[in-house]
């Protein structure tokens, strides 16, 4: 019972990383433009996934109601549309450090081509479509490309994962490095003391294993010596 | 006023994580240290000051070195990312 509830905790953090990285990280979309426009945006439940409101682009109107620039683009089968919002993102999150919106939509509207005449770009953005919510992914940069079948490496993806992989190895080698160090002699010396006292022995290891028993019994080392 | 609020809370966490990787890392050394000393045969039967001595040498060497200077990257490499992010979104 206490096994299922771990692993289901465990899967849904996983899905939560995951799905938090899919949508801050940067993805490129080989598109072509097809229209470039302004449009008052109603925001309400769905602000988190609009630009914080002292970025620039919202304190022009009211908090509720925003002037946002959008990016409609085809994907290379013709069918499948895509509607980018371009906000600037501002200091914080995601970071990205997006300030140049109007110049982004200035391009977008240079490369703007119709079926006869595709000019393809790749429109880098992050963000999910979720129409029920009206969201909107946030295009971040826009490059020419030089046809619809170019293979682009997200170095930029490989990059931020290796460091956070590599992150996360480093906190464990810490944390191990610190429970070696640190907590385990403290431990080994209690037992040593417990043993004598065979009653409370058992209970007080008890007491001291898993990740909160051991971290209390370093905790309890500074305090002063009982009397 | 945003960047001011960034650089302050972002350079206060790196100094916490700058503190905690210097722990671990003088840790680290005190440790292959002491395993130095106690795994090589000549030593044995050494009296431990001298086995104190060594390990407070080995430590001093450490503070002065280059490994030790190393973690400013805690603080160089962040800032390098911050910097060529803005460059990479706004200007190419």
């Amino acid at each position: 019972m206490w096994t299922k509830i771990k692993w289901g905790l465990r899967i849904v953090a996983v899905l939560f990383i995951g799905a938090f990285l899919h949508y801050t990280l940067p993805q490129r979309d080989i598109v072509h433009v097809i229209n470039t426009y302004n449009k008052n945006t109603p925001i309400g439940g769905n602000w988190m996934f609009y630009a914080i409101e002292d970025t620039g682009t919202g304190v022009e109107t009211t908090a509720t109601i925003r002037d946002i620039r959008f990016i409609d683009a085809v994907f290379p089968d013709e069918e499948t549309v895509v509607v980018y919002r371009n906000e600037d993102t501002g200091w914080f999150w995601p970071p990205y450090f997006k300030w140049d919106s109007s110049t982004l939509q200035a391009e977008a509207q240079n490369l703007k081509s119709d079926k006869a005449n595709p000019e393809w770009v790749a429109i880098t953005h992050y963000g999910w479509r979720m129409p029920i919510f009206s969201i909107f992914p946030n295009a971040v940069s826009i490059a020419p490309v030089a046809g619809p079948d170019v293979r682009l490496i997200p170095w930029i993806n490989i990059i931020i994962l290796s460091t956070m992989i590599f992150i996360g190895f480093m906190i464990r080698k810490m944390w191990l490095q610190f429970r070696e160090r640190a907590v385990d002699p403290v431990l080994a010396d209690a037992g040593e003391v417990w043993d004598n006292v065979d009653a409370t022995a058992d209970a007080a290891r008890a007491k001291a294993s898993g990740f909160f028993g051991r971290v209390g019994a370093w905790i309890n080392t500074w305090r002063s010596p009982r009397r | 006023m945003g960047w001011l609020r960034l650089a302050f809370f972002g350079y206060i966490a790196l100094t916490i994580i700058y503190f905690l990787t210097s722990i671990y890392s003088r840790s680290v050394r005190r440790e292959k240290l002491e395993k130095a000393w106690d795994t090589d045969p000549a030593r044995e039967g050494a009296p431990l000051a001298a086995r104190q001595a060594f390990i407070d040498t080995g430590m001093a060497k450490y503070e002065t070195g280059l490994k030790k200077r190393l973690l400013w990257l805690i603080y160089i490499l962040p800032t390098i990312a911050f910097v060529a992010t803005i460059y990479f979104v706004n200007w190419t």
